[in-house]
């Protein structure tokens, strides 16, 4: 089976032409029908770069697209005019953002909201229409659909307005969602029920779910597959189960050290020493190379490939890798 | 983890429809609403409410002063003063109304295309904006009308142009802020296109500033388009408005005063009451004051 979105040597850069900075470097990410991918990372990582080239909504200038390819169901969307994304946008893959407050138009209701979504790429009588909202906003649970259908965003709490911002992204059945960090926002009892609510219907709906997520556990929680990001490059691609027992990159291994738990005795929690390479920064070798303490010769001078270590798992280390074979030369230093 | 420190506290939309409403809740913008509901139906009733025709003169009753026959006395033509003023309204209040409409509609469209497109239109339009806003209004007003000459449309035009610039920078400040607003990502991100995106999610949510401004400079227009009459550049004689009524009061002075009082008098309300509704309505779209 193919792919429902493969992204292929994607690189980014921002800034003028020939002083521009690189943030993605070669980055390859897939999808398949149905499947919930978690795309994690620090603040600054390429996640929301990577998600945003996806619907060609990173803005240009001083952002620029220099090589790659982004395959939506065997289409290449780079190649498409820029007229042709409204089409694809919202009808074929949706996105919800992580500022649920201010996501929706202050000054329409919550019924004329989710209607103009319908309208955009479905043709439906008024009646129709309304009976799809009243549907939408019930799969979503919220209470008193008919009554909230009139009311304005501002009567509405951060949680519920998610709840709307779903129901939109979910009224032409997109084949695929990209949630960029849909939860960051809510306090924790209310991220629990976004989460539900999208495992939920990714179960009812059959929609393939691209969440993006600085947060391991919101990613556990909802994500057949996870895809580790560091500077711009992705570094960890597993199945949740392989990532969780056994990561095979530094990263990885120093944030899921990171993570306090219930039965957790430490003084202080574990921390990766050093920070982010500022974009740009790094001209060879692996950008985690300060802060690694596997760290070896090679590591300083060449970008290690990714190396699989089994059908699902796949990382970029060359410390790690001497049990695996490299399946990917699209890593190395450019 | 999440962070309930980010969650940002819901705020009231405050649009034009809000903005209006808040005006009749003062008392202060409740009896200046009224004023101008006044004056307004003067205006438009003027035919029925006039006692006398306000070009027609009588040479048996030139500078009359008041009487039951002429409420306001007569001109130094014998024209009835009340129905000069009444008539005047008209002129008056129509190009008060009108040309910042226009200016609105104008500027509006400019600014807004500017602040979202941004690129070489965004340069066009504010070098213009800055060229135009260099010169004072009333400057620009008087150049204009010097060129184009007298009369109702002359003087809209004359209007038009002088207030365009400052409706033009307003909107695209405000299109700016707007533009980066989430919920414009967010419909952008549904594959709503370009001119709905400015139709519906941009245009509403900068509407609220464009009609204070544009209560703010009713007030100028009518104090302008009496100056430009004034100087004898702006409605034509005649044709009545508050601002040749003094103008031709003024040589006519010492043997009576009564229509510079009278038309000085309907201009200072007017101004006042379309004022105080301004403030009124800056007042509810400033968050420090609520």
């Amino acid at each position: 089976m193919t792919n429902l979105l493969e992204i292929n040597d994607l690189c980014v850069e921002f800034g003028p032409a020939g002083h521009a900075i690189k943030v993605l470097h070669n980055v390859n990410l897939s999808i398949a029908h149905g499947e919930a991918v978690g795309l994690v990372g620090e603040s600054g990582s390429g996640k929301s770069i990577t998600s945003l080239s996806v619907l060609r909504l990173l803005s240009e200038p001083p952002g620029r697209i220099t090589s790659g390819k982004i395959v939506f169901e065997g289409r290449n969307l780079l190649d498409l005019p820029r007229s042709d994304m409204p089409a694809i946008r919202g009808r074929e893959i949706a996105m919800i953002f992580q500022e649920p407050m201010s996501s929706l138009n202050p000054v329409m209701t919550i019924g004329a909201q989710l209607s103009e979504a319908i309208m955009l790429h479905s043709e439906q009588n008024e009646s129709q229409r309304k009976k799809r909202i009243l549907e939408l906003l019930k799969l979503v649970g919220i209470p008193e659909p008919e009554a909230r259908l009139k009311q304005y965003p501002h009567e509405f709490s951060g949680g519920m307005r998610q709840r709307v911002m779903i129901a939109m992204s979910l009224a032409c059945d997109p084949k695929l969602l990209i949630a960029d960090e849909p939860t960051t926002a809510l306090d924790v009892t209310i991220q629990a029920q976004v989460l539900d609510l999208l495992r939920q219907l990714r179960e009812r709906v059959g929609m393939a779910v691209l969440l993006i997520s600085h947060d391991l556990g919101v990613v556990a929680d909802v994500c057949d597959r996870v895809v580790v990001m560091y500077a711009g490059h992705v570094v960890e691609d597993a199945d949740i189960a392989s990532l969780f027992d056994n990561p095979k990159h530094p990263y990885t291994r120093g944030l899921l050290s990171a993570v306090p738990s219930l039965s957790d005795t430490r003084e202080r929690l574990y921390q990766i020493p050093g920070s982010v390479p500022a974009p740009g920064s790094v001209k060879r070798g692996c950008p985690f190379y300060d802060r690694c303490d596997l760290r070896k010769d090679i590591c300083n001078n060449e970008m290690p490939p990714l190396h699989a270590h089994s059908s699902t798992h796949k990382a970029a280390c060359w410390v790690t890798s001497s049990d695996a074979e490299a399946v990917s030369q699209s890593g190395v230093t450019t | 983890m999440s962070a309930v420190d980010q969650v940002r506290v819901p705020q009231e939309p405050k649009f034009a429809g809000t903005i209006v409403k808040s005006v009749f809740f003062t008392p202060a913008g409740a009896i200046a609403v009224t004023v101008i509901l006044l004056f307004a139906v003067i205006a438009i009733f003027a035919p029925w409410i006039a006692p006398h025709d306000p070009r027609a003169q009588s040479f048996l009753s030139v500078n009359a002063q008041p009487s039951s026959t002429y409420w306001l006395g007569t001109d130094q033509f014998g024209r009835d003063v009340l129905s000069r003023l009444i008539y005047g309204s008209r002129n008056s209040l129509i190009i008060g109304f009108l040309s910042p409409v226009f200016a609105a509609l104008i500027g509006g469209t400019l600014g807004v295309l500017a602040g979202y497109f941004g690129g070489i239109i965004d340069r066009v339009v504010t070098r213009i904006i800055d060229m135009l806003m260099a010169f004072p209004e009333l400057l620009l007003a008087i150049l204009i009308a010097a060129a184009l000459g007298g009369g109702f449309w002359n003087v809209v035009i004359v209007l038009t142009v002088a207030f365009t610039p400052g409706f033009a920078r307003v909107a695209r400040a405000t299109t700016l802020s707007v533009k980066e607003e989430p919920y414009v990502e967010a419909a952008i991100a549904a594959g709503v296109r370009t001119p709905m995106i400015i139709v519906r999610h941009i245009v509403p949510n900068i509407s609220a500033p464009i009609v204070v401004l544009l209560t703010l400079w009713t007030a100028s227009a009518i104090r302008l388009e009496a100056t430009l009459s004034f100087l004898g550049i702006g409605t034509q004689p005649p044709a009545a408005s508050w601002g040749n009524i003094i103008r031709e009061g003024l040589s006519n002075m010492f043997a009576t005063s009564w229509p510079i009082l009278t038309a000085g008098l309907a201009i200072t309300i007017v101004v006042m009451a379309i004022s105080i509704i301004g403030d009124t309505m800056r007042d509810a779209l400033d968050p420090e004051i609520n």
